[in-house]
């Protein structure tokens, strides 16, 4: 008996000790800081059969543990769609962090697991009146991620109720439940819109941004909703977080192109512009996030004045749009392609600040290929000598497209600037002698088409040095070191296309001399040329068959050519052969190297006729075009950015010549207030227009609707005045009861939610933002 | 303006983090990674791949573009599509760098990996599902999304009984505690024990200086990195003797615009931590002689002499510092020499008293086979003296292509262009004393042709 009880009790204690040390390591495991989760993430694949036996455990340790694991293989992109059921028995854990991950795993797989989320949906509604505002949002998310139809009623309450929570943090889920719903069953459309229409009335600021990315996703074209809040949402503005910056002002531009009158150029005299003062007023509130440190509000506020801005103030956008392209090279390289477009539209408004777009050569390929394109769409007669100097500089560039950019980009300054062609010739000239084969051939195209620009239109420069015809002589000189096939191609087209000359004295009479040379050489390389110029040399020697078809050496030249052409191995070149030999046959019967031509009958050229068919009609100057032609993308679209078509189907809609009755815009709830004083920078007074038909009465403290079923609401500065004893002076003499005024007030504090009052209020001086505004407001009442 | 998918890859092009892609055929992910793993092999410079890749539509789609960032090793990918704008996707790839900054410190696969599931409830409050950058203030994101500590970690460790007893009181007081603050970027309830507000005045130079030595742009870039570690409330308003130096300003949401513009002073509540309140431009004064707006003076030369001839080439290079106290740090000169380059041989030597290396006067260099760079480095160049660099370098071509400009680096510590000076700190809302710190740094990129 006794030892029995001795043998069970040291059993016990062995037991007892072997279950101290398991757990004992099993929570140092942990501890190692260092290691952290990464054991978790990289974990052996045996570890992974015991998710299920921790996730139905007791211990929220195990769970918790398993949660990582599962989040860990659904990053490495393992499917574990498996372990549904037993995770969503965990959604009602106590355990905060437990939770979080349940419902990041749900929203990966509600939707392929509809069914089994169904089960769990009662716990969602109960989490939907959970005290932190973390799981109300996180439940709403996972039950609009639940793609079932039959549950959209549920979810459209749910989207109601939270629509009305007291935490805009909440209220900014809702918002971005609403798409969802909406994409799920398209009958509950009239019901989210009144929800939508609900949230953009929100005196917070903070899920404005969400509302409008609502409204875009189920009502885009019910710009009419937007009537009464127009006013207030631009006053607000300043204060929307930056992501619901960009989205309202892009909402905005939408409302303003289609409800406001266009701003007119009226000539009475001198140029006046007239703007509609709600039109100033989006534009004066949008101004000041010019300032964002965010490139992409800046962008959106860029648009903004783009779009819609009378003329007189599009310079306004000049500097902002440059401070972003040092932001990063990423944002440097998009906003590039978004100056192309701009540039183009108002190259003025950029030419005197050419130096700030200069190439620096370890700049990205796309950067410093935009870059080519705006300083050129910005070349004007003050600066051209300057981006000139540049654009020769680019052109030995390590990129063969941007040493082909640069150079046509020096030949486009000579068509523009008439003044520079000498200096754009002398460029190009020079440019002949480099030892990189592809600046020469570039140069070589370049010149061709500027050359050939002159002779057509006549105007030669009086420069001796650089008239197009010593241009083409001295290219004649330099055939052998063209090597590039394009290029040569296009010397050999040169010389055939201006061999005529009216100088007396030279070896073939009307012949320039380089011309033969150039065809005496070219006929002895002839076999090892490449397609396009055997065929220009095949041109040439018939353009000098006909200029000269009496000399000896110079028929048997061309018969030499024709006879090896005649047998080219590439079929355009024997097919060239043929076509020229049977125009030249009334010249030189034996070209052809048939000797029964005669026999063939047909149609038999005379000399005139034949120069006129090989000479005439060449005044097709086409160049490569640096500048596109119209760009039909908008403004901040990937399309322009990398220059395909990505199924974009924003269209901006045009402008109504007038818009509607601004009465509409009459909001009750507005305050007295000129647009102006809004602005966080009011030094750009309006125009007169500010007196527009603002009818409003003042000081009827109606609440705004939609917001009954809130926490009554608690004035700032009342809070203020309750909370602490230091006030400053400006909000003490405010706090006399106009609430909805006060409310309306677009200061940053706005944000405040009723949860606050919980809260021990820490006090906060009133906002510069706002103090102008109070200003006035004494004034007022 | 919807920002498809998140994507994190590691150094090898493996997805570490990637968020839900509900909406997406599973294909659709892989495409994105693949089109940027394969145009990042095939570029020899890894910074001359498109950081708006476009990919061509998978099965029947529209095509779509992959928006990159590299940081710390590791590449953050954005997928976009339709009429997004690239730019909201890289705005918020800088945004959701900054949060892991703020999070862990560092950002590397290690660190990623330690710590993913709270990069997952990072990615699942800054991005909504259907694309929508949510909630990106750091300080807001505390509150919902518990950063990673020692504390917590041994709580998570130790005490799982105590957890589950009192599960609301530990884990929940995060979330109670969101969204109580009535400032949208400040916690509520900030308490610290020494109450200080450091400034970090950081400058950047952006400058090319053509053939002939005459600078033909040069601009200064600056930020005001803030660290506050202040309780409560406090309200500060920061003035400087020289604002006029300021130009093209962009501020952080707390700064009052309209005391700026009346002013010219930072009137802001800060957000608790380290922030950055202002970026600008330094407007140098005009000049006298010309007129025109002055350029601000690069702060060294370089005599260069190079020479490409057949196969390869010599090089000859004077490097002295224009300033006059400062010492100029960890100047770096680069060249590349065309995708041909086999090697380069060099001395580097120098002359004059000023110059201190590791080793020898001046400096050292390497020659990189794979991005095909030649580099020269100075750890340390004095204001007095020059270091010189001369040598020879081999190329396979005949008419070899190097690079037609020298890329100097530089960093001076305790210096800024501008010479912006802080005026004063003034507090109020609080009572306690800020201690006030403020530091200047400067570095500089130029591009020297030759």
């Amino acid at each position: 008996m006794a030892s029995i009880n001795i043998n069970s009790l040291a059993e016990n204690a062995s037991r007892l000790g072997m279950r101290i040390q398991e757990t004992f390591s099993e929570h140092t495991r942990d501890l190692s800081i260092t290691r952290g989760s990464g054991s978790l993430f990289d974990m052996p694949d045996e570890k992974v059969k015991n998710i299920g036996r921790q996730l139905d455990s007791s211990s929220d340790r195990e769970k918790l543990d398993a949660m990582k694991r599962l989040i860990a293989l659904i990053s490495k992109g393992r499917n574990v769609s498996s372990y549904f059921p037993q995770v969503v028995k965990n959604v009602a854990s106590q355990n905060l962090e437990i939770r979080k991950l349940v419902y990041i795993y749900l929203l990966r797989y509600a939707e392929h697991e509809p069914d089994l989320a169904l089960l769990s949906i009662n716990t969602f509604q109960k989490d939907l009146t959970d005290s932190s505002p973390l799981i109300r949002a996180m439940a709403l998310r996972v039950l609009s991620g639940i793609k079932v139809p039959m549950i959209g009623s549920i979810v459209v309450l749910a989207i109601k109720k939270c629509a009305a929570d007291i935490s805009p943090y909440v209220r900014k889920a809702a918002a971005l439940a609403i798409p969802k719903c909406h994409q799920l069953d398209e009958g509950h459309q009239t019901s989210l819109i009144d929800i939508i229409s609900t949230l953009l009335r929100d005196r917070s600021p903070l899920s404005i941004g969400s509302a409008v990315v609502a409204f875009e996703a189920v009502c885009p074209t019910r710009l009419d909703l937007l009537h009464q809040q127009y006013r207030r949402l631009c006053r607000l503005m300043v204060d929307v977080d930056e992501w619901g910056q960009i989205s309202l002002l892009n909402l905005l531009i939408r409302y303003a192109r289609v409800m406001l009158p266009k701003p007119v150029l009226s000539h009475d005299g001198e140029m006046v512009e007239e703007a509609d003062s709600d039109l100033q007023l989006l534009l004066i509130s949008a101004e000041p996030l010019f300032q964002s440190k965010n490139p992409a509000v800046v962008l959106a506020v860029v648009r903004v004045f783009f779009y819609i801005a009378p003329p007189s103030q599009h310079s306004r956008f000049t500097n902002p749009l440059l401070r972003i392209l040092s932001n990063s090279r990423a944002v440097e390289r998009v906003a590039l392609s978004y100056l192309v477009v701009i540039t183009c539209a108002h190259p003025h408004l950029f030419s005197s600040h050419y130096l700030r777009l200069l190439v620096r050569a370890d700049d990205p390929q796309q950067v410093r290929r935009d870059k080519i394109r705006v300083l050129l769409n910005i070349l004007n007669a003050d600066n051209y000598q300057i981006i000139l100097r540049e654009f020769t500089t680019y052109a030995e560039d390590m990129d063969d497209e941007v040493v082909g950019n640069a150079i046509a980009a020096i030949g486009h300054c000579a068509r523009l600037i008439p003044d520079c062609v000498p200096q754009c010739l002398a460029i190009l000239m020079d440019m002949i002698r480099s030892k990189q084969d592809i600046i020469v051939s570039n140069a070589v195209q370049i010149l061709k088409s500027l050359v050939q620009n002159q002779l057509l239109s006549g105007t030669v420069v009086a420069n001796v040095t650089h008239s197009p015809l010593s241009i083409i002589s001295s290219l004649a000189g330099k055939i052998d070191d063209v090597r590039h096939p394009q290029a040569k191609a296009c010397v050999i087209w040169l010389v055939g296309q201006y061999c005529v000359t009216q100088e007396s004295g030279t070896f073939f009479e009307g012949i320039a001399d380089w011309a033969p040379d150039v065809l005496r050489k070219s006929a002895r390389s002839f076999s090892s040329e490449s397609n396009i110029v055997k065929l220009q040399i095949l041109t040439l020697s018939a353009k000098l068959l006909v200029m000269c078809p009496t000399d000896r050496t110079l028929g048997l030249l061309c018969h030499y050519v024709f006879s090896v052409a005649r047998f080219d191995i590439d079929y355009d070149v024997r097919d060239r052969t043929r076509m020229l030999a049977s125009l030249l046959a009334g010249l030189s019967p034996s070209i052809s190297g048939d000797e029964d031509t005669q026999d063939q009958g047909g149609v038999v050229l005379r000399r005139e006729q034949v120069k006129r068919v090989l000479f005439e009609g060449k005044e097709d100057v086409s160049v490569n075009e640096v500048i596109p032609g119209e760009i039909h993308s908008l403004i901040g679209s990937l399309s322009l950015t990398v220059g395909k078509d990505v199924g974009s189907n924003t269209v901006l809609p045009e402008w109504l010549e007038s818009g509607i009755d601004p009465t509409l815009r009459v909001n009750e709830d507005d305050p007295v207030l000129t647009p102006s004083v809004t602005t966080a920078r009011s030094q750009y007074p309006i125009v007169s227009a500010n007196t527009a038909p603002i009818v409003l009465t003042p000081n009827q403290s109606t609440s705004p609707p939609g917001n009954g079923s809130k926490v009554p609401w608690k004035d700032l500065d009342k809070f203020y005045e309750d909370e602490s004893s230091e006030e400053t002076e400006e909000s003490e003499s405010n706090s006399d009861g106009e609430h909805s005024n006060e409310s309306e007030e677009d200061s940053h504090e706005d944000n405040t939610d009723d949860s606050v009052t919980d809260e021990d209020g820490s006090s906060i001086p009133n906002d510069g933002r706002e103090e102008d505004q109070e200003g006035v407001q004494e004034n007022t009442v | 303006m919807a920002i498809d998918g998140l994507i994190i890859l590691d150094s090898a092009g493996r997805p570490v983090i990637q968020s839900g892609y509900t909406s997406h055929p599973p294909a659709y992910p892989i495409f994105h990674i693949d089109a940027l793993n394969t145009a990042l092999s095939k570029a020899t410079r890894p910074e001359d791949v498109d950081p708006v890749l476009y990919v061509p539509p998978g099965f029947g789609g529209e095509g779509s573009a992959c928006c990159h960032v590299e940081i710390g090793g590791l590449r953050l990918v954005a997928s976009v599509s339709g009429d997004a704008d690239p730019l909201v996707a890289f705005a918020f790839l800088q945004a959701f760098q900054d949060i892991l900054i703020d999070y862990f410190g560092t950002v590397n696969v290690a660190t990623l990996k330690d710590n993913f599931d709270t990069v997952y409830q990072l990615l699942e409050e800054t991005l909504d599902p259907s694309g929508h950058p949510l909630t990106t203030s750091p300080n807001a994101l505390r509150d919902i999304v518990l950063p990673p500590s020692l504390l917590s970690k041994l709580l998570a460790s130790l005490s799982p009984s105590v957890n589950s007893t009192h599960p609301p009181k530990i884990s929940c007081s995060g979330a109670n505690a969101a969204f109580a603050s009535p400032i949208p970027w400040r916690k509520a309830g900030v308490k610290h024990n020494h109450n200080e507000a450091l400034f970090d005045v950081v400058e950047d130079m952006q400058s090319i200086v053509g053939r002939n030595g005459v600078t033909i742009v040069s601009n200064v870039w600056g930020k005001i990195e803030t660290n506050a570690k202040l309780s409560g409330t406090p309200d500060l308003t920061l003035t400087f003797t020289n604002p006029q130096v300021l130009t093209d300003c962009a501020f952080h949401p707390c700064v009052r615009l309209q005391r700026w513009s009346r002013d010219r002073s930072f009137s802001f509540i800060p957000p608790d931590g380290r922030f950055v309140l202002a970026e600008y431009r330094y407007a140098p004064p005009q000049s006298v002689v010309t007129g025109t707006s002055g350029i601000v003076p690069v702060p060294l030369v370089l005599k260069a002499v190079m020479d490409a001839g057949e196969f390869g080439g010599t090089l000859s290079l004077t490097l002295s510092s224009r300033l006059s106290t400062k010492t100029m740090e960890n100047v770096e000169v680069e060249i590349y020499l065309g995708e041909d380059a086999i090697g380069a041989q060099c001395a580097a030597s120098s002359s004059g008293t000023g110059t201190v290396g590791v080793g020898e006067g001046g400096g050292s260099w390497t020659f990189d086979p794979r991005r095909k760079v030649l580099r020269w480095e100075i750890l340390s160049m004095r204001t007095s003296g020059s270091c010189m660099l001369r040598g020879s370098w081999t190329s396979k071509a005949k008419a070899p292509r190097p690079a037609r400009a020298f890329q100097i680096r530089f960093d001076i510590p305790s210096y800024t262009f501008s010479a912006l000076k802080v005026d004063q700190l003034r507090l109020s809302g609080e009572n306690y004393k800020v201690y006030k710190g403020v530091r200047g740094r400067s570095r500089g990129s130029i591009e020297w042709r030759w």
